[in-house]
């Protein structure tokens, strides 16, 4: 390896003219990579509408509601709430102009509001839009004002198998606890399939039962970093023993500590299938499987505390204009369209995300995919609905309640006082999540 | 027992190798083959209990996907192919050439090949939203470009360090040009390493993964690792399992091909100057 | 001296570029850990001097993900190195078909690390995966072994991915280190009657040092840095976080481009120190094992 160097002169090296023809290289690669990364317009507004990941019910919409002025086109998102609010946020916080609509989850509606990332809907645009439900009213709505128009609106309820009610002798049609369905499954070998893997669904599920006790995660959400965290309450220990119960109960699935909306979908459809809580559309999700959607009931979501109304989670999106938008009055003829009671009739059918209105709900083929039954017990579920805090710093709430809440078997009455102390921490910046 | 033929432990060490190695991929592939509604309800043996190909229609008119795989081969290929002119000037000077600081760029890109990429998505992310870098190919070709060359510069440097240069002189004195020289002489000795040095890189840039999560957010730029990590199948709550296994099927048949066509080239490359002490 | 111009030149655009991508961004993340900064906030930007260095510095949560990063770096890169080392030798040794091992060794090599990530995710996955209906019969895996379900099952099942990608590559290094064993060495020792196991203690292992010194560092940084296969298997749940992890979560999903930076320049600060480490352990100049500086 020792070459020898017996002359170094440097008029040996073809240099000035290979490397002119290899900087012009460079500089022709590197206009090129400029030119295909470009986006090509053309003359008529396109519309950019980051959707949440559906069966493609956005995208029929998206379709139908462009116009001879503008054409809306969609782009997908992460499945999980809090990667679609990353992306959206550093796209936003970049000063991005290449969003115009967003459906965003109420998850981070308040964040977003908050750092002026959309446009609160003007007055004019609210009087157009079909009257939406109280609970995706108040999901909606940052400093008095609707930020986002409700396009749908999900809620929770209790499923279950009929034969299994039946065995364990369990009356359905009267409102029934955790307790109640855990010690059912447990003693007859069924399981109740919950969301309690680390991420937000397992938070819409502290949230809803510490809510179904009576009590609140934030009590004034509004002031943000001071926003008074009230999880160490006698609701907060309601929730932290049913959680207890659940997770070191029998009834309890395997992979509790992993378990999300899919998870559960599995095992309730075999003969261990007992309970479920989930959303609306995973009704359609057993509609291939008619031993299952035969014998499957619906009922309120159940209560934390006997007696005292539950109140199921409410999920859901509503549709925002970026304020860096170029086409704001084009976008909110948009969302005018996108959330006629047409399309969230029409949208439920597809994506079975049920409508955030009552006019929604009237939309002919809708009514008929569904039960009557079930569909009276949606609205109803909607309206008795406990949406999470809205706060700004809902993500690192959320994120600290995740860390010091999971896996669910390491839960016990201590939990709540022990997240409240962290909670405020990670709030001041004085630890980390 | 100067290198006995074929003793039973090392058929055994044989097969043990190609299981490990190979064990794996056959897994993905054949959960290529599984249907989603077959992994959706749970699926563990090995092979399809049904064979579909459905995976790969759906994966291959994916338009997701197909951005995904056209900005990992234009970031990839650009990367690379910038990255060897720039180690190439940079090996050259470093294999022939004495000159002040050349132990500091030895020492810089050691440094930055041992940087942790994780550690500069902050800064960069910053600094490209200010510079409207993020989410665009430059945006990941720059750093890819940076951190590829550490190691291209030491690939090429150990291969021109072989060269024998004399030769050029030779032709030199046989009446060659300087030009003709290089070109008919070094070019084909150097060539090689050259080569191999981009195949190292090609790797890297189509490895990368937290970069490309980090800065970028559509299918304007985003490259397959990342684009996988954000795949949703038609059921949201559910992986869709088999449809994810094909895309890693898809973004590995580069690496395959390229692995049969160079193996000895690559091998020569990782463990260039690794060894000399 | 022209030359030693020409030599500048010809490395400055390397040189520019690689100051350019980590020396700046480098002094900007210094600069931002002093504030905090969270980026869907940004009205509450303040300065706070060293508070985030304290703060992370002092928190359960920073040392618990810098606990993991440092199991795994020394278990991955153990376990690598016997596996490597007797993959080496039967390379070393086997004499026929060595373009299908080459290949075979280079696969791991050379797939992208979230497929790997993938392909073991699914193969320890409850419904959908081989490992728990194949290993069944040993007593610690049941077919309701869940593998993503606690703490030391999802870092096993992490490492495991980490170790079936990366092994090829650290027995390619000491595959090389191998063949600059003499055989004369080796005939003379056996000669002298050495066994097997003198002849590697006292002939092999010592002239193979260079080579286990560079494999094992280019393999411990690598598995500090860890982050692809924690993405994609764990995304950190039951606490199986790294150091590299905890950093990408504060910058990019929480924003907090602040406390990130702080972290940032921590991890650089840690890989600095562990390279030193190593090399002081092994007392070999790096440069020099390289080959590159005379």
């Amino acid at each position: 390896m020792h070459v020898p160097r017996r002359s170094r002169g440097v008029t040996r090296f073809p240099g000035g003219r290979s490397v002119r023809r290899l900087s012009a290289t460079f500089a022709a690669l590197a206009t090129a990579a400029a030119l295909l990364s470009a986006c090509s317009s053309s003359g008529k507004t396109t519309l950019v509408w980051y959707i949440n990941p559906d069966t493609g019910g956005q995208a029929v919409i998206a379709k139908s509601c462009s116009t001879d002025q503008y054409t809306i086109k969609t782009q997908v998102l992460p499945t999980d709430a809090g990667q679609q609010r990353v992306q959206l946020a550093r796209r936003l916080a970049a000063g991005d102009s290449g969003i115009d609509l967003m459906s965003i989850d109420p998850a981070y509606t308040a964040e977003f509001a908050a750092a002026n990332f959309v446009v609160p809907v003007p007055q004019s645009v609210e009087a157009q839009l079909p009257h939406a439900f109280k609970g995706a009213v108040t999901a909606s709505t940052w400093n008095n004002h609707l930020v986002v128009a409700p396009f749908w609106s999900n809620v929770q309820a209790l499923w279950y198998r009929k034969s299994f009610a039946q065995k364990a002798g369990l009356d359905m049609s009267k409102p029934v606890t955790w307790d109640q369905i855990i010690t059912a499954a447990a003693d007859h070998g069924g399981t109740v399939g919950v969301q309690a893997n680390k991420y937000e669904g397992y938070v819409v599920w502290i949230n809803a039962l510490v809510m179904g006790a009576g009590g609140n995660i934030v009590t004034n959400p509004g002031a943000g970093v001071n926003a008074n965290i009230d999880i160490n309450s006698q609701a907060g220990v309601t929730a932290a023993n049913i959680i207890n119960k659940l997770a070191h109960s029998k009834a309890a699935e395997p992979d509790l500590s992993v378990s999300n909306e899919g998870t559960v979908l599995a095992p309730f459809a075999t003969s261990a299938g007992a309970f479920q809580v989930n959303w609306t559309f995973i009704y359609q999700n057993y509609s291939s499987d008619k031993t299952t959607l035969n014998d499957m009931g619906w009922a309120m979501y159940p209560e934390s505390v006997a007696g005292k109304p539950s109140r199921p989670p409410y999920g859901g999106i509503g549709i925002g204009v970026s304020s860096t938008s170029n086409h704001i009055a084009d976008d909110w003829k948009a969302v005018e369209c996108i959330t006629s009671p047409q399309n969230q009739g029409q949208y439920a059918v597809s994506s079975g995300n049920m409508p955030s209105s009552a006019a929604g709900y009237q939309f002919p083929a809708l009514q008929k995919a569904y039960p009557a039954s079930l569909l009276q017990l949606f609205q109803k579920s909607v309206n008795a609905a406990g949406p999470r805090p809205l706060s700004p710093y809902w993500s690192d709430i959320s994120g600290a309640i995740q860390s010091t809440w999971h896996p669910a078997d390491s839960v016990t009455s201590s939990t709540p006082a022990s997240s409240q102390t962290f909670i405020q921490q990670v709030l001041e910046g004085k630890k980390l999540l | 027992m100067r290198k006995q033929r074929l003793s039973p432990g090392i058929i055994i060490g044989f097969i043990v190798i190609l299981v490990w190695c190979l064990l794996p991929v056959a897994w993905i592939i054949s959960l290529s083959f599984k249907s989603v509604a077959e992994t959706t309800t749970g699926s563990p043996q090995f092979l399809p209990k049904a064979w579909t190909l459905q995976n790969y229609r759906d994966i291959l008119t994916n338009g997701d996907f197909l951005d995904a795989l056209r900005n990992s081969f234009g970031i990839a290929i650009i990367a690379t192919v910038l990255a060897v002119i720039f180690a190439t000037f940079a090996a050259y000077a470093i294999a022939r050439l004495e000159f002040r600081g050349k132990r500091m760029v030895l020492s810089l890109a050691l440094a930055i090949a041992m940087f942790p990429v994780v550690a500069l998505i902050s800064p960069l992310f910053d600094l490209w939203r200010r510079l409207h870098l993020f989410n665009t190919w430059p945006g990941l070709i720059i750093p890819y470009m940076s951190f590829t060359l550490p190691l291209a510069i030491w690939t090429l440097s150990a291969f021109f360090r072989e060269i024998p240069w004399e030769m050029e002189q030779a032709a030199q004195v046989d009446g060659a040009t300087s030009w003709q020289a290089f070109r008919k002489v070094i070019v084909p000795l150097a060539a090689p390493g050259v080569f191999t040095a981009a195949i190292l890189t090609f790797f890297f840039a189509w490895n990368e993964f937290a970069l490309a999560i980090s800065l970028t957010s559509t299918t304007a730029a985003r490259t397959v690792p990342a684009q996988m990590a954000f795949f949703v199948g038609p059921d949201p709550f559910n992986p869709p399992y088999s449809q994810l296994a094909t895309a890693a099927v898809i973004v590995t048949i580069p690496v395959i091909v390229i692995v049969l066509l160079f193996q000895r080239r690559i091998v020569a490359g990782l463990t260039s100057g690794a060894v000399k002490g | 001296m022209a030359e030693n111009r020409l030599g500048q030149k010809l490395v400055a655009p390397a040189v520019i570029l690689m100051l350019l991508v980590a020396g700046y961004p480098m002094f900007q993340a210094i600069y931002l850990s002093l504030y905090r900064y969270r980026l869907t906030t940004p009205g509450d930007r303040s300065f706070v001097g060293l508070s985030n260095y304290r703060v992370a510095l002092t928190d359960s949560l920073f040392w618990r993900d810098t606990w993991n990063t440092v199991v795994i770096m020394v278990v991955t890169v153990a376990i690598e190195l016997v596996i490597g080392f007797v993959f080496a030798m039967v390379m070393h040794r086997i004499m026929i078909a060595r373009g299908l091992m080459r290949t075979a060794i280079l696969i791991p090599y050379g797939i992208v690390t979230v497929v790997s990530a993938f392909a073991w995710q699914f193969a320890f996955s409850l419904n959908n995966g081989w490992v728990n209906s194949w290993f069944h019969w040993l007593p610690w895996i049941g077919p309701e072994t869940n593998w993503f379900g606690d703490h030391w099952h999802a870092m096993f099942a992490i490492m495991a991915s980490e170790i079936w990608k990366t092994t090829p590559f650290m027995s390619l290094l000491l595959l090389a280190g191998l063949s600059q064993v003499s055989e004369d060495m080796l005939e003379a020792a056996q000669v002298d009657g050495a066994t097997w196991w003198q002849r590697l203690y006292k002939v092999i292992l010592p002239n193979m040092r260079a080579a286990i010194m560079v494999a094992v560092l280019f393999r411990a940084l690598d598995a500090f840095r860890i982050f692809d296969n924690i993405y994609i298997m764990t995304s950190g749940a039951q606490n199986t976080e790294s150091s590299s992890f905890l950093t990408y979560r504060q910058t990019i999903q929480q924003m907090q481009l602040g406390m990130g930076s702080a972290l940032s320049v921590l991890l650089f600060l840690a890989v600095l120190l562990i390279a030193f480490l190593i090399v002081r352990l092994f007392r070999v100049d790096l440069a020099s094992a390289r080959g590159e500086a005379r």
